[in-house]
């Protein structure tokens, strides 16, 4: 399988490159917007996009927010971008270097802020998969309460935050969580999402959080402890550890987002169907969209390359 | 509902006494490792998997940890209960490792936010410890106990390296940054003077305890590395890798500050990427590891040294003055044959030297001949006897004694062929053996002489017309038929009764080249079975009925069975002990021996490859691999194992995408089953329904791309298929009560000469003959095909051909509806679509059966007709469907399960008064699991439902009445839980098989 057939399968690749963007994920946010309209929004002003390279969702706040949305002034808007990665730089975007689980991150997001509230978080955070199913789901739910825990401190009231989910064994617990902080939970599955995949993304509405709680970045704290207190987690029996207990479990709504008519991620597409595809699509170039700028393992592949490692010796 | 057996991740091992402690999914293994017994298996958890355990030094109790679990329990009582769930504990944190202190009275759980909890015995938390500002996540970690107040903490984390902390103190001693991307695994060497610590970048670096200077990088690993361990005094270091191979390193001290991390050597260990646990017993040198595949390995670090004498290499130099014999300059070794007593050499120059094996020492034979043009073209064992042969037709025979001196020469020459250039041996029986010529000339005879063993006098002379295209290379004997093994994958039989019968000759077995091995294996019915292997990497079995031999009638053999090897040449196999099938060969220059049947290696040995001259023989209860190199000889012995192989046998490298029960016949106290994997393998095992232990009889590697759906059609065939439009029909053999055999028979044409279309699902509706099928396919571009299955002439034909939409098609399913045909559809958009097909096929809808019938009609290639209904069932993807059919009311029930983790249940029917087709959703669960809906099962006559999802939760649904009422629940420790199947037993029960990455057998 050449470049070519996986570019036959896989439209929103194409798409994604006729239109500029560096991944196909942005179809994934467009799709989202288009059930949820949260980018529409003229009053949206600062957003942060959590775990964002190589930026496709960067982007398309980029375009939604200084574009599509342009008014008179726009030295009020503000999007930050972070990642583990380095990200190559996008119009009026502040990209951030970091680790989004280390509480120190968080105050330089704050700082960039100053006093002000941002109407929108959203994370498409996926970590490092390792094949361990049951890790891999959590340091992913995991993510998703970093981002949380920056949401509580930023988010306006009634404010939307986002977040790239794993449908995995323990979903119905993070459902149950998010419960206690936002009104409307949806869990909402892009067309342009593998329906192979486990992938779906958690649409939290109109922000709420508890009264009597204040979220407070320490720098001190995990974001297991920064949740104790607000009733989201609350410690059983008072201890670290204790008896194994029956957790709360919630199922919530699941919405397909993207019309019926938007491509299937999971078919193939033939090249010859042209009447259904613009011309152009169909011919852009077939290089990947945009390379990961430095993965860990280049100085591995390097190696390789030269023939330095081996299966003998 | 109960869990009779599991198979599936193993992440953690550990050697302590005569036992490896093996966390098994959610349970602790106790296995005796000489004898892989398994002596306990004791249930930890109620749901998460032991990720990991230790065991205090004095060995009295277990800290067991996995997810946020944990239980402190004794080691006896792991031995002896079945379940300690009652223990469990829960912590706040994702726990990445436990430990016990010095003392053992109280434990330290790292977890995953860099805290250190630290509790006693009954898990009462005695103090929480951590280091300020470092609270982000890890993946890794350990904990180094050296003393009962210093401890050290090594968190390796996402982006920020190794933070080594003193737990007591709270101090962070140092930060290790040298890796790229997350650290995946970090340890300490004992004596508190290492860390070593793998990240993303697949290297390994060492770093100094003490100034947390990083001494030395090791770099071999092809993808990323999973866990590493200090042994044998700390000197060297072991991995696991995703490259599925475990590596050893030396820690090598170049002058006083140079240390160096040297590869030494690579153990291929998995058929799959994700092992994770790794121990060594430094007192046996051995190794354990265990992964998502189920297997849990023993590997010898010794393997080609443990006993001092596996490698014995002679030059000409050694054995000349051993023997006391002289060699000419350009002297070659040119032949050999291993017997009781040592080995027997024969050179370019003709001499004839003996090894003695028990005072390792050379002689010579003195020989009444000159040796010079003969070859040795075999030997037998029991005895003695070597043959040699010439190009001038000569045959020279030799037995030594049981001290390895000759006692006998014989001569032949068969004057009336032109050359010889081939030459077989094979025994026949005690007083008799027989040797086979072959002459290049396509007019010369093939011959074949029975000599009489005590006088090797030439008891009688067979002279068969030599088939032509003909070029012999393997032997075997069944009765007075011999079995000669060619060129171009075929086989030649031979009528030792009649000389003048024309021989018959199988071609083309398999794609491949020579035919390596023949091998009688065992009879069916009276028809006997033969193994075959091929150069290229093929094997069969056929079975051939010489009661109807001839050579124009093809029906006297049956390829009964045919697969080919992950790589390499194949040279021979055989069937071990334990009824696994072992197969040699070569991969480039390396020769090998693998188990065929649980699919891992059990030797190898770098000898230059298979042109060279080798040979493997017996040699006791072992084997010997001798070979050359120029004027050097080699014995390799391959012991038998040292320990057993394996403690556990797995299944799969990738998740488990369908399952299928072969239902119509039990099969030795259970039934046979096939799996069907993401790792593009087909496996048939067997599983016995009282204690769900599972054998495995075969891993087909067919398919080249990971497969969808697996389905036994009936009693005797398989249907699988995959990506890349690749579908197969097979053929079941469960004649034999040793294995089952299972052969592809025909596969399914493709669109284009490169397919990348994935077959998504398909179905069959038999035609009266029980032998002759229609099948629909179903393609990711959504395509919808229909074929005819001509069981006569062994072939496809494509019958209907048509396209839904654009989008994927998940599912489909033939059903008789009054009179008609249905072919229903689910795609990825939700929807079920109908279309009644009746008329488009050349085939009779019988009323009232479940068959069609053949009426002769004219077969044309029809158009997909419009659907007659289409409404929509679920948001996103139907994921998984299972019918039924009721003929009292005239009905399809039809239940599906969906992305949108919905259930529903929709009737369609045929609307008296227009003979119009009507569906409707009757009954929609929204919330009928957390997630993705994988797999619906109809059992117990139909009255109940089986979900398995993604949530893995394990659901039983009452159906009656079109309702769907959910009546149990049940955790499945199966991840990416996708598939089931299930069987009622004779007794009523049902037993399910459940897969996902594992599988799982359950009583319901
Ligand atoms: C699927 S990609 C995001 C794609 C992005 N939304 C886009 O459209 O281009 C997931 C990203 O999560 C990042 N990530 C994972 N763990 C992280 C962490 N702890 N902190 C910050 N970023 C993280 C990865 O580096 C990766 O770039």
């Amino acid at each position: 399988m050449g470049k070519r057939s996986k570019d036959k399968r896989d439209l929103y690749y194409r798409k994604a490159k006729e239109q500029g963007y560096r991944a196909r994920s942005a179809f994934k946010l467009l799709q989202l917007n288009e059930q949820y309209h949260f980018l529409d929004d003229p009053n949206l002003k600062r957003v942060v996009d959590l775990c964002a390279a190589p930026g496709s969702w960067s982007q398309v706040l980029s375009r939604k927010l200084f574009v599509d949305n342009k008014s008179e002034d726009d030295s009020g808007k503000k999007i930050i971008a972070v990642d583990l990665q380095p990200m190559s730089p996008i119009d009026n975007v502040t990209c951030l270097q970091a680790d989004i689980t280390h509480p120190k991150t968080f105050n330089k997001i704050l700082e960039l802020f100053g006093n002000e509230k941002a109407q929108f978080v959203c994370s498409d955070g996926a970590p490092d998969v390792t094949g361990l199913h049951d890790l891999d789901e959590y340091v992913q739910q995991q993510l998703i309460m970093s981002a949380l825990q920056l949401t509580t401190c930023i988010l306006e009231k009634g404010g939307v935050f986002i977040a790239k989910i794993f449908r995995g064994r323990d979903i119905d617990l993070l459902y149950s969580q998010l419960g206690f902080l936002f009104k409307k939970i949806i869990c909402a599955k892009p067309r342009s999402s593998r329906g192979t995949s486990l992938e779906a993304f958690i649409v939290c509405l109109d922000y709420c959080p508890p009264k009597d709680w204040v979220p407070k970045l320490d720098l001190n704290k995990s974001v297991t402890e920064f949740f104790e207190g607000c009733n989201i987690k609350e410690i059983h029996n008072n201890s670290i550890i204790t008896k194994w207990y029956e957790e709360d479990r919630d199922i919530v709504d699941f919405m397909t987002c993207g019309s019926l008519d938007a491509y299937d991620s999971d078919a193939t597409y033939h090249i010859d169907v042209k009447d259904e595809l613009s011309n152009d699509l169909l011919n852009v170039s077939l290089n990947p969209v945009q390379m990961p700028t430095n993965p860990p393992y280049k100085r591995a592949l390097e190696l390789k390359r030269k023939g330095k490692l081996t299966r003998s010796i | 509902m109960q869990e009779l057996n599991h198979v599936g991740p193993s992440l953690c091992v550990k050697f302590h006494k005569e036992f490896v402690y093996a966390a098994y999914g959610p349970y602790l293994q106790q296995y005796n490792y000489k004898t892989s017994e398994l002596l306990n298996q004791c249930l930890i958890f109620k749901e998460n998997k032991v990720h990991g355990f230790d065991i205090s030094a004095d060995g009295k109790n277990v800290i067991a940890y996995g997810a946020r679990s944990v239980s402190i329990l004794s080691l006896e009582s792991i031995n002896t209960s079945k379940s300690l769930v009652d223990r469990e504990q829960l912590v706040e944190e994702w726990v990445i490792t436990g430990t016990f202190s010095k003392l053992g009275d109280k434990v330290f759980l790292l977890t995953c936010y860099n805290r250190v909890i630290i509790c006693d015995l009954k898990c009462n938390v005695i103090g929480i410890k951590s280091v300020p500002e470092e609270k982000s996540i890890l993946y890794s970690g350990s904990i180094e106990v050296l003393s009962e107040d210093r401890v050290y903490v090594n968190a390796g984390t996402v982006i920020g390296g190794v933070i080594v902390w003193d737990l007591f103190c709270e101090s962070i001693l140092h930060t290790l940054q040298g890796h790229e991307g997350s650290i995946f695994y970090v340890t300490s060497s004992d004596d508190g003077k290492y860390i070593a610590s793998c990240s993303d970048d697949r290297s390994i670096i060492l770093w100094d305890m003490e100034t947390g200077e990083q001494l030395s990088t090791g770099w071999g690993h092809t993808a990323r590395i999973w866990n590493l361990k200090f042994y044998d005094n700390n000197t060297q270091l072991i991995s696991v890798s995703e490259d599925c191979t475990c590596r050893t390193w030396a820690i090598e001290t170049l002058n006083s500050d140079e240390i160096n991390l040297v590869q030494k050597n690579i153990y291929e260990v998995h058929q799959i990427k994700n092992v994770w646990g790794l121990d060594v017993c430094n007192s046996e040198m051995i190794a354990v590891t265990a992964g998502n595949d189920g297997r849990i390995k023993l590997v010898d670090l010794l393997q080609a040294t443990r006993y001092g004498n596996e490698n014995e290499l002679f030059s000409l130099g050694d054995i000349s003055s051993s023997a006391n014999v002289e060699f000419s300059k350009d002297e070659l070794i040119k032949g050999f044959e291993w017997f009781s007593f040592g080995a027997v050499v024969h050179t370019s120059s003709g001499q004839l030297v003996t090894y003695n094996r028990q005072s390792f020492s050379w002689s010579p034979i003195a020989l009444s001949e000159n040796m010079e043009s003969y070859s040795i073209s075999g030997g037998i064992q029991s005895k003695n006897t070597v043959v040699f042969s010439n190009n001038k037709n000569d045959i020279i025979l030799i037995r030594f004694n049981s001290k390895g001196q000759l006692i006998k020469l014989a001569k032949h020459t068969l004057e009336y062929l032109a050359k010889v250039t081939n030459t077989m041996i094979k025994d026949i029986d005690d007083d008799t053996f027989l040797i086979t010529l072959e002459s290049p000339n396509p007019k010369d005879p093939f011959v074949c002489l029975i000599i009489q063993n005590d006088t090797y006098d030439v008891n009688a002379e067979h002279r068969f017309s030599k088939p032509s295209n003909f070029v012999s290379a393997s032997l075997e004997l069944y009765g007075n038929y011999l079995l000669v093994g060619a060129r171009y994958s075929s086989l030649g039989i031979f009528d030792l009764d009649d000389n003048h019968r024309t021989p018959v000759v199988i071609r083309k077995i398999s794609a491949g080249d020579t035919t390596t091995s023949v091998k009688f294996i065992e009879k069916q019915l009276n028809i006997p079975i033969f193994s075959i292997t091929n150069r290229d990497g093929f094997y069969d079995f056929i079975s051939i009925n010489f009661d109807i031999i001839t050579n124009d009638n093809k029906n006297f053999y049956d390829i009964i069975h045919q697969n080919k090897v992950a790589k390499g040449f194949l040279e021979g196999a055989y069937f071990n002990d334990k009824n696994e099938y072992i197969v040699y060969g070569f991969k480039s220059t390396l020769f090998y021996i693998f188990n065929e049947t649980n699919s891992y290696e059990l030797a190898s040995q770098v000898c230059g490859g298979s042109h060279r001259q080798w040979k493997l023989c017996d040699d006791g209860l072992n084997k010997i691999l001798l070979y050359n190199k120029g004027s050097n000889i080699y014995f390799r012995r391959i012991s038998q194992n040292f320990t057993p192989e394996v403690l556990r046998n797995g299944l799969h490298g990738r998740e488990i995408r369908d399952i299928s029960i072969l239902k119509e016949k039990t099969y030795k106290n259970g039934y046979l089953f096939c799996t069907a994997s993401e790792d593009t393998t087909v496996r048939l095992s067997h599983f016995n329904n009282l204690n769900g232990t599972i054998t495995n009889y075969w891993l087909e590697r067919q398919h080249v791309s990971g497969l969808q759906r697996c389905k036994f059609i009936n009693d005797e065939f398989m249907v699988t298929c995959s990506a890349r439009e690749e579908l197969f029909l097979w053929h079941i053999n469960n004649e034999s009560l040793d294995r089952a055999y299972i052969a592809v028979r025909q596969s399914l044409p493709t669109s284009t000469e490169n397919p990348d279309l994935r077959i998504m699902d398909f179905d069959v509706k038999f035609l009266e003959s029980k032998k002759d099928f229609i099948l629909t396919s179903v393609y990711s571009d959504s395509v919808i095909k229909v074929w005819y299955y001509n069981f006569a002439s062994n072939s496809f034909i494509l019958l209907m051909e048509g396209k839904y939409q654009t989008c994927c098609i998940f599912n489909v399913s033939l059903e008789i509806l009054n009179n008609k045909l249905l072919l229903i559809i689910t795609p990825t958009d939700g929807h079920v679509i109908v279309y009644n097909i009746t008329n488009c096929i050349p085939f009779e809808v019988v009323p009232g059966n479940d068959y069609l019938r053949d009426n002769k009609l004219e077969i044309v290639l029809s158009l997909l007709p419009n659907h007659d209904v289409k409404f929509p069932v679920h948001q996103s993807s139907i994921k998984t469907i299972c019918t039924f059919v009721d003929k009292t009311d005239n009905s399809v029930t039809l239940y599906t399960g969906g992305d949108d983790n919905g259930l529903a249940i929709v009737k369609l029917n045929v609307e008296n008064s227009t003979d119009k087709i009507v569906g409707k959703v009757v009954c929609f669960e929204k919330k009928a699991a957390a997630s993705t809906i994988t797999s619906v099962n109809l059992f117990n006559n139909n009255t109940k439902l089986l979900t398995a999802s993604v949530d893995q939760i394990v659901r039983i649904w009452d159906v009656c009445g079109d309702k769907l009422v959910q009546e149990q629940r049940k955790y499945t420790t199966t991840a990416d839980t996708g598939v089931a199947d299930i069987v009622r037993l004779d007794n009523g029960s049902d037993i399910a098989l459940i897969g996902g990455v594992g599988l799982s057998i359950w009583k319901l």
